[in-house]
């Protein structure tokens, strides 16, 4: 394989560790909206984010198909219409295949950048699906959504390439 | 190196499976073809209920730190408070013994008047209490979830209220929860009955984003006054007549329209609420709705005649 000069050569990904990072994304979505914040218009989209950052690091193992049942899940959580979330993961994932040869050649904040498009344009289908059935507006912050889910990048970044960072030879001296 | 440090499975040459284009159009086509199902024909019930019983576990564990924090929040309550909140209660205990007192004889009186004019009993109905789980993430619909579900009776079409007044009513069941729309959402509607005059109208969920109630198609000259009580009228076979919804707090008329423009706000708390009480849908004693064809005979037949 190809990789750009200077970076770590990296340990391969766990699958459960993708599950479970992906279960963590939807309860964190569910705490967000369980929990204090209610259901205002700009709050991130954890699930989005960590779902865009396997379908570019690990495009073999979490592709389309996986945005397709979670946005369901998604939808049902959120009680909008069935199929909403799901249309939008699905066009995000295809966008990330297309993408992600590219993109991991750059450095991680011009990545952050690069993905800003991807949450946009996946918050503008919901949006549009939204208006279009049910004919209600949503509010400007929700320009801030996608915003907030780019400044993550590089924080998902760390947080989930941390497993496989690890040494490969873990000994007394190195245990991580 | 030792093994394992690199992925040992190369990537497919030729086993690729379906292009992401492909992939690509099968789930955004199947996806638009479940949307269309569920705006459409309201068909798509068992699928959301089988990914709700899949959610569920998920859902219990993102309450905990909210519940978490409440119960904190009760350990470190002041004594202030906790007695200022019992005399409260205390008080209210003694004004509503008073009512309690004064319905036991209202209701036998009722019961032996209602006898008496040989009316059909009225509808008793039953009610258990649930609790809010949260508030439905679009923030331009009105809806709550409720930890109550088909597994525990509830139906759908059930009024839900609190201790003031409606709160709404439930639209969606799933096995273990279900999901209740508050009558502020712009898409209902409740039959209203003014308690001063006893005029019938239709309250409607403000679209505007404020949580109140617009009580339309009165007309301009209608008596209506702020202050007004409005209560549930019983006509639509949902909700229970008498129950208190909202009071009216604003009356603008306007000489080009020929209605009166009235707002008014929810009695029961629409949002912010912990505890409501769900109700059994009283509608069962009800005539089956005629057919349309059926009407059009009658009146057919009836201009022959």
């Amino acid at each position: 394989m190809i990789m750009p000069r200077g970076q770590q050569l990296l340990l391969p990904a766990k699958p459960f560790f993708i599950v479970m990072s992906l279960f963590i994304a939807l309860l964190m979505n569910m705490i967000e909206n369980v929990g204090l914040l209610g259901n205002a218009a700009w709050m991130p989209d954890f699930l989005a984010l960590v779902l865009l950052f396997w379908s570019v690091h690990q495009p073999q193992r979490v592709g389309i198909g996986w945005a397709f049942l979670l946005g369901l899940a998604c939808d049902v959580h959120q009680v909008s219409f069935l199929g909403q979330h799901a249309l939008a993961y699905t066009v995000q994932g295809f966008l990330a295949t297309l993408i992600h040869r590219r993109l991991l050649w750059f450095s991680v904040p011009s990545q952050a950048l690069q993905v800003l498009p991807l949450f946009a344009i996946s918050h503008a289908i919901s949006m549009v699906l939204r208006m279009t059935l049910s004919g209600s507006l949503m509010g400007w912050p929700m320009v801030f959504a996608p915003m907030i889910e780019a400044l993550l990048w590089p924080v998902v970044s760390i947080i989930l390439l941390a497993p496989q960072r690890r040494a490969p030879d873990p000994d007394e001296n190195r245990p991580l | 190196m030792p093994l394992g440090t690199l992925d040992r499975t190369p990537p497919p040459f030729f086993k690729q499976g379906a292009t992401p284009l492909h992939k690509l159009i099968f789930f955004a086509c199947l996806s638009i073809l479940i949307m269309f199902c569920d705006v459409r024909w309201q068909i798509t019930q068992p699928l959301r209920s089988l990914f709700s019983l899949v959610l569920a576990p998920i859902q219990w564990v993102a309450q905990q730190p909210g519940q978490l924090a409440d119960r904190v929040e009760v350990f470190f309550q002041d004594k202030g408070d906790a007695q200022i909140e019992a005399s409260t209660a205390k008080r209210q205990l003694l004004q509503q013994s008073l009512h309690a007192s004064q319905v036991d004889q209202l209701l036998l009186e009722n019961k032996q008047l209602r006898a008496l004019l040989e009316l059909k009993a009225r509808v008793q109905t039953n009610a258990q209490v649930a609790q809010v789980i949260y508030d439905a993430a679009d923030p331009f619909t009105r809806k709550v979830i409720i930890d109550k579900g088909a597994i525990s009776g509830i139906q759908v079409s059930s009024p839900v209220m609190d201790e003031a007044g409606i709160v709404g009513q439930v639209t969606r069941v799933y096995p273990l929860i279900s999901e209740a729309t508050l009558i502020i959402d712009k898409n209902h509607s409740i039959p209203v009955l003014n308690n001063r005059t006893g005029a019938r109208g239709v309250a409607f969920g403000e679209s505007a984003g404020a949580p109140l109630l617009e009580l339309r198609y009165m007309a301009a000259n209608a008596d209506i006054q702020e202050n007004d009580i409005l209560s549930t009228s019983g006509v639509d076979g949902v909700y229970p007549a008498g129950v208190p919804v909202a009071k009216v707090i604003k009356i603008e008329k306007s000489a080009d329209s020929m209605f009166a423009r009235i707002l008014c706000e929810p009695l029961g708390r629409a949002q912010g609420v912990r505890h409501l009480m769900v109700l059994d849908p009283v509608g069962f004693d009800l005539p089956a709705r005629p057919e349309p064809e059926a009407i059009k005979a009658q009146t057919k037949n009836g201009g022959r005649s």
